[in-house]
C-alpha cells in the first residue's frame, strides 16, 4: 500500500519474511530522503527501534530515533483503519509537551510498516537498571521515580478533551535520561496494530490492572501498574513471573525489610484491586510519595507541571513517621521465601531454649548423634565414641580410637559401629561398650556406616566402599569396590544395591555382588550423604547443585541450582526435599518439579544435615545456632544459640533434639 | 461397569509372574528379633528414608507404552488452531535405553490463520528440541554426568525457544502448550496455558497442570466461583501464553505413571465441553488409546464442539 508520491530511498522489504531481524533497515540506509539509519537501538514485538541520523541538519550530527511498526493486518480495510489510527496517535502525541514525555519529530507509512521520528533519549530504562545491579537499589530513588512519574501520568490524565491513559506502564517503558530525568517511551502507539478477536487471550504483563482484561482502560489502571512497577523495583520481584494481582500475598517488607511502612502502603493503596480504592489521581498518588520524602516538604527538583488547576482534593494517608522496619529487623537474617508469607525474624544471637542437658567432651563433635534405646551414641574428634543416657546426659560409657571421629554411628543388633580417622571401622557392644572387632583400611574413616541386609557399609578415604559381615569377634569382607577416589559420604541401601558418593564427583550405584550398577558424574566432590524417596536418590554436590536421580540407571530427573556447595545431607519429609547449602541458606525444594519451595538464609554456610520430623525442619549452622524451621513456609519457631559452629546434625527422639557443636558440647533440648 | 472392570483387573497368579523383574527386596534382618518401637525415630532407617517396596514397573522388553493422538475441528469454528503430535522410540540394544516418549497439545489463538501458524510452529521448534537434546542423546547412550542437560531444563529451553519463534514468525498469534517426555515410567511435564494434563490411575482422575487462565486466577483469589467461572465471559482468557512476551514461566512437573494408568493431554475445547466426570468415564472405561480419543471428540462434538478438540492419550502396560 504504497503512497505514491513518497520517495522510497530503501530497499523495499521482502513481503514474505515476517520474521524482523531479516527485514530490519540496515546501516546506511535512508528513510524519507531524510533520515540515516546508524543502528538499532533494541528490538520489540512490533518492531525495531533505530537510531538515524537527521541529515537535514549538515553541519552537526542531529541524533533521533526511529520507531518501526509493521502493520500485519492483512484485510485492506483493517489495515487502512490501522494506519489511520496510528496517524491520529501520533497526531495526539505531537501536540504533547511535557519534560518526560519525548518530543514527536516527524511520521509516515508506507508498505505494511510505519514510522514514528522521535526525541532520542540516552540513559537507561528501569528494567536495565535492575538487570545491571544485584543490590536493592536506594528507597529514595524509587520514590523520586515515582513521584516523575505520578507528575506525568496527572498531566496525561488531565489533557483536554479527553484523558489519556498510558495502558502500559512497565520498568521498561520508563527511561532515566543522562539528567536523571524520567522519561516515557513506548507511547501506546504500538496497541494501535494490536488485534483483539472473542477467545483471543490479552497477554498480561504482570503489571496490568484486573479490569483491563474487560477493556476497561481508565487512569485507575495506570495507577495500579504505576504501583506494580514500584513494587517490582523496590522488592527486584518481577511481577509477570507471579501469578497476576498477588501483590497483597507478597509483603514489600518480606522482601525488603527496608521499606518503610508508609511507602508499603502508599505501593498497596495504588495496587487495590478495586479501582475505587486505589488513589482516585495521579496527583493524590504524587502527594503521598512526596509526603515520604523531606518529612512533608513537597517540593519536587523538577517542578510541577500538572496544568489543571483545581486538582480533586484527595485523601492521603496519615502524616508518616520514618521509622524503618530495618530498626526492628537490626542484625536479624533475612528471610526470604518464594510464594511465602511475611515471617519475622528473631533478633540474632538470641536463644528461646534452653536445653535439658549438656556434656562436654574434649574436642569437638562433627557427626551426627545416634540415638537408640534411650542411650545418645556420638563420636567426637576427641578420639573417643560416647555413650551417654538419653533422659539425663549421665556418662555410660567412651571408647577411645586411635585418632578423631568425625563420621555417625550406625547400629546392627547389640553392635555399635563408627569409623576413626585412626582407618579402622570399629564394632563395639552397645551396653558395656567393649570392642568387639576392628578392621583396617589404608585410609582414614570419614564416611558414617550403614547397617542393612545384615551387613555394614562404609567408605574409606583409601578409595574403596567396603561391605563387611559383622560377625561376634571379626568382620568379614563381603566386597570392597575399588572406586578410586575417597569415600566421605554415607551410603545409602535401596533393594540389593548401595549408593554412594566419591571425592571426584562420582556417584555410584553397586550391587551387592560388588559389580558396578551405573555411575552418575557430577562436576565436583560429593560429601553430601545420599536419600532415596520413591525410586529417586538425592544428594547434593560441591558443583552447587542438588541432583535427583532415577535410582534404576541413574539417568537424572531434575536438579536444583544454590550458589554454594552443598555439603549437607538433604532430608525429606512432606513432598520436600530440604537441605543446607554453604552459600548460607536452608533450602526446601519440591520434589515432583525441583522447583524452590522456600528458602531461608541464615548468612553462615549451613554444611550439616538437617532433621525433619512432624513439619519442622531442625539445621545447625556455622554461626553456632540450631535453627527449627517451620516445615511449609521456611518461618523460624525458634533457635539455639551454642558458642562454636555446629558441623553436625541433629538426631531426635522422644522430642528430644540431640545436638553436638564446636563448641565441644552436646546438647539436648526440647524438639 | 463391573464387567468391564473384571476384563481389565488381569490381577490373576499367571500375570503376575509376567510382571516385574526386578525382584522384590529382602527384608532387612537385624540381630535382635524385637521389631523397633514405631515411634522411636531410629538412625538406620530414619522417617523419612524407611525403604519403600521399589515401585511397581513393567518390563519394557515385553509390553508396550500404548498411545494415540486426535484432533478435531468442532461444530462451530470454521478452522482447526489446536496442534498436537504423539511419538514413541522403543529399542531392544546394548545399554537398553528406556522407552521414550514426546507429546505435545498446543491450542492456538489470534486472527485469521495466525492460530494455526502460532500453534504449529510451537510444535515444531518443541519436538526439534527434544528430539536433539534428548531422544538422541538418550538413543545414543552416554555415561550419566551433570554435563548434560536434565529434562526439565531441555523442556523450558524448548518452551522458550517456542516463545521466540512465535513471536517472530506469528506477531499476533499466541499458543497454549502442553507437552510430556515420557522416559520408561517417569513422566516430565511442561506446560503453558489452559490446555490440560490429566492423570488416570486406579479410578481417579488428578489434573496434574493449572489452568493460566484469568478465570482459574479469580477463583483461586476467591473472587469466582467455580460455577462463575464457567460462563464468565473472559473465560478463555489467559494470562500467560507462547507468543505472548519476553519472559516467559514454564510450569514443570514429573509424575511416575504406574501400571494400566493413562495420562492424558487435551485441550480446552474437551475438558471445557464435556468436564472431567465424562472425560474420566471415558478414559476409564475404554480399552485402548485410539477409541478413547475417538470417543473423547465425539463427546465433545455432542456437547456442542463449541471449540477445536483435541486429545492425546498414553497408556501404560499392567
Amino acid at each position: 500500500m504504497a503512497q505514491s508520491n513518497e520517495t522510497r530511498s530503501i530497499q523495499e522489504p521482502d513481503q514474505d519474511s515476517l520474521s524482523i531481524p531479516d527485514g530490519a533497515l540496515q546501516p546506511g540506509q535512508i528513510l524519507q530522503n531524510r533520515y540515516r539509519i546508524l543502528g538499532v537501538l533494541g528490538v520489540g514485538g512490533m518492531g525495531a527501534v533505530y537510531q538515524a541520523r537527521d541529515m537535514h541538519f549538515e553541519d552537526v550530527p542531529r541524533l533521533c530515533a526511529v520507531k518501526e511498526m509493521i502493520n500485519l493486518a492483512q484485510d485492506h480495510q483493517l489495515r487502512e483503519q490501522t494506519f489511520r489510527n496510528f496517524r491520529r496517535e501520533a497526531s495526539l502525541l505531537a501536540t504533547l509537551s511535557h519534560p518526560a514525555i519525548p518530543q514527536i519529530f516527524d511520521f509516515f507509512s508506507f508498505g505494511d510498516r510505519a514510522y514514528l521520528v522521535m526525541e532520542h533519549i540516552q540513559g537507561k530504562d528501569l528494567e536495565a537498571i535492575l538487570n545491571g545491579s544485584s543490590q536493592f537499589l536506594p528507597i529514595d530513588q524509587i520514590i523520586q521515580w515515582g513521584i516523575e512519574i505520578c507528575d506525568v501520568l496527572s498531566y496525561l490524565h488531565n489533557h483536554r478533551p479527553e484523558p489519556i491513559v498510558f495502558r502500559d506502564m512497565k520498568p521498561s517503558n520508563v527511561m532515566i535520561d543522562h539528567h536523571r530525568r524520567v522519561r516515557l517511551i513506548d507511547f501506546g502507539i504500538a496497541k494501535t496494530f494490536q488485534m483483539g478477536q472473542p477467545g483471543t487471550m490479552i497477554g498480561t504483563e504482570g503489571y496490568s490492572p484486573p479490569e483491563q482484561y474487560k477493556g476497561e482502560a481508565s487512569p485507575a489502571a495506570d495507577i495500579y501498574a504505576l504501583g506494580a512497577t514500584l513494587h517490582h523495583m523496590l522488592t527486584r520481584r518481577d511481577p509477570r513471573l507471579e501469578p497476576p494481582f498477588s501483590f497483597d500475598q507478597k509483603p514489600i517488607q518480606a522482601y525488603n525489610p527496608a521499606v518503610p511502612d508508609d511507602l508499603a502502603a502508599v505501593i498497596m493503596r495504588s495496587l487495590a484491586y478495586n479501582p475505587a480504592d486505589r488513589y482516585a489521581t495521579a496527583d493524590a498518588m504524587k502527594q503521598s510519595l512526596e509526603a515520604l520524602i523531606n518529612g512533608g516538604n513537597a517540593i519536587t527538583p523538577q517542578g510541577n507541571f500538572t496544568q489543571t488547576p483545581d486538582a480533586p482534593q484527595a485523601d492521603q494517608p496519615a502524616a508518616p513517621e520514618m521509622k524503618t522496619a530495618l530498626e526492628e529487623r537490626h542484625a536479624a537474617p533475612a528471610v526470604q521465601h518464594t510464594p511465602g508469607r511475611a515471617s519475622q525474624a528473631k533478633p540474632a544471637g538470641m536463644s528461646n531454649v534452653l536445653p535439658i542437658w549438656t556434656f562436654k567432651v574434649e574436642d569437638a563433635v562433627r557427626s551426627r548423634p545416634l540415638v537408640h534405646n534411650d542411650v545418645v551414641y556420638v563420636g567426637s574428634y576427641d578420639n573417643n565414641l560416647w555413650a551417654l543416657e538419653a533422659k539425663t546426659g549421665q556418662l555410660l560409657w567412651k571408647y577411645p580410637t586411635e585418632a578423631g571421629i568425625g563420621s555417625s554411628p550406625a547400629y546392627s543388633g547389640s553392635t555399635i559401629f563408627v569409623g576413626s580417622s585412626d582407618r579402622r571401622l570399629y564394632a563395639i557392644e552397645m551396653r558395656s561398650g567393649k570392642l568387639q572387632w576392628s578392621y583396617k583400611t589404608e585410609g582414614k574413616i570419614y564416611s558414617s556406616p550403614r547397617t542393612a541386609a545384615g551387613m555394614v557399609f562404609f567408605g574409606s578415604d583409601d578409595g574403596y566402599l567396603y561391605a563387611l559381615k559383622p560377625g561376634a569377634s571379626t568382620g568379614r569382607e563381603v566386597f570392597k569396590y575399588p572406586a578410586m577416589h575417597p569415600i566421605r559420604s554415607t551410603p545409602v541401601v535401596d533393594g540389593e544395591r548401595v549408593f554412594f558418593g566419591t571425592d571426584n564427583g562420582d556417584f555410584l550405584c553397586v550391587d551387592f555382588s560388588g559389580d558396578l550398577g551405573w555411575r552418575f558424574q557430577s562436576r565436583r566432590r560429593i560429601l553430601s550423604s545420599p536419600v532415596i524417596h520413591d525410586g529417586i536418590v538425592y544428594f547434593g554436590s560441591d558443583d552447587w547443585y542438588l541432583y535427583a536421580l532415577d535410582i534404576e540407571m541413574g539417568m537424572s530427573v531434575w536438579r536444583f541450582r544454590t550458589r554454594g556447595e552443598v555439603i549437607s545431607t538433604p532430608v525429606i519429609g512432606d513432598g520436600r526435599v530440604f537441605v543446607g547449602c554453604a552459600d548460607g541458606s536452608i533450602y526446601a525444594v519440591d520434589l515432583d518439579n525441583g522447583r524452590e519451595s522456600w528458602r531461608y538464609e541464615v548468612g553462615e554456610p549451613v554444611t550439616s544435615s538437617p532433621l525433619f520430623h512432624r513439619e519442622s525442619v531442625y539445621i545447625g549452622a556455622v554461626d553456632g545456632a540450631l535453627y527449627c524451621l517451620h516445615s511449609k513456609s521456611g518461618e523460624l519457631l525458634w533457635r539455639f544459640q551454642s558458642s562454636g559452629p555446629i558441623l553436625s546434625s541433629p538426631s531426635i527422639a522422644d522430642d528430644i533434639v540431640y545436638i553436638g557443636s564446636d563448641d565441644q558440647h552436646i546438647y539436648a533440648l526440647p524438639g | 461397569m463391573g464387567f468391564i472392570r473384571r476384563l481389565f483387573k488381569r490381577d490373576t497368579a499367571s500375570e503376575a509372574e509376567k510382571r516385574v523383574s526386578t525382584p522384590a527386596p529382602k527384608p532387612i534382618e537385624p540381630k535382635t528379633t524385637a521389631p523397633l518401637p514405631p515411634d522411636e525415630v531410629d538412625e538406620q532407617t530414619p522417617l523419612q528414608t524407611r525403604p519403600l517396596a521399589p515401585p511397581k514397573k513393567f518390563d519394557s522388553r515385553r509390553q508396550q507404552i500404548k498411545f494415540a493422538s486426535m484432533s478435531d475441528i468442532g461444530q462451530v469454528r470454521t478452522n482447526n488452531q489446536d496442534a498436537c503430535l504423539a511419538m514413541m522410540a522403543k529399542a531392544d540394544m546394548v545399554g537398553n535405553p528406556p522407552p521414550m516418549g514426546f507429546f505435545v497439545v498446543a491450542d492456538g489463538m489470534g486472527g485469521h490463520h495466525d492460530g494455526e501458524l502460532a500453534s504449529t510452529v510451537t510444535v515444531q521448534t518443541l519436538v526439534q528440541h527434544i528430539v536433539q537434546d534428548v531422544l538422541l542423546p538418550q538413543m545414543e547412550g552416554f555415561e550419566p554426568s551433570a554435563d548434560q542437560k536434565t529434562i526439565p531444563e531441555v523442556l523450558i529451553e524448548a518452551m522458550e525457544a517456542a516463545n521466540q519463534a512465535v513471536q517472530a514468525q506469528v506477531p499476533n498469534g499466541g499458543t497454549t502448550a502442553t507437552c510430556v517426555v515420557l522416559r520408561g515410567d517417569l513422566a516430565f511435564i511442561a506446560h503453558v496455558g489452559d490446555s490440560r494434563a490429566y492423570l488416570l490411575n486406579e479410578g481417579n482422575l488428578e489434573l496434574v497442570t493449572r489452568d493460566h487462565s484469568l478465570v482459574r486466577r479469580l477463583q483461586e483469589l476467591g473472587q469466582l466461583t467455580e460455577a462463575e467461572a464457567e460462563v464468565h465471559p473472559q473465560r478463555n482468557v489467559l494470562y500467560r501464553a507462547i507468543g505472548q512476551g519476553e519472559a516467559l514461566e514454564v510450569d514443570t512437573a514429573t509424575r511416575r505413571l504406574p501400571p494400566s494408568s493413562r495420562l492424558l493431554i487435551c485441550s480446552d475445547g474437551l475438558w471445557g465441553e464435556i468436564g472431567d466426570e465424562a472425560i474420566m468415564r471415558i478414559v476409564r472405561d475404554t480399552p485402548d488409546p485410539h477409541s478413547t480419543c475417538e470417543r473423547l471428540i465425539e463427546a465433545a462434538n455432542l456437547s456442542g464442539g463449541h471449540d477445536n478438540i483435541t486429545a492425546v492419550l498414553i497408556q501404560m502396560p499392567d
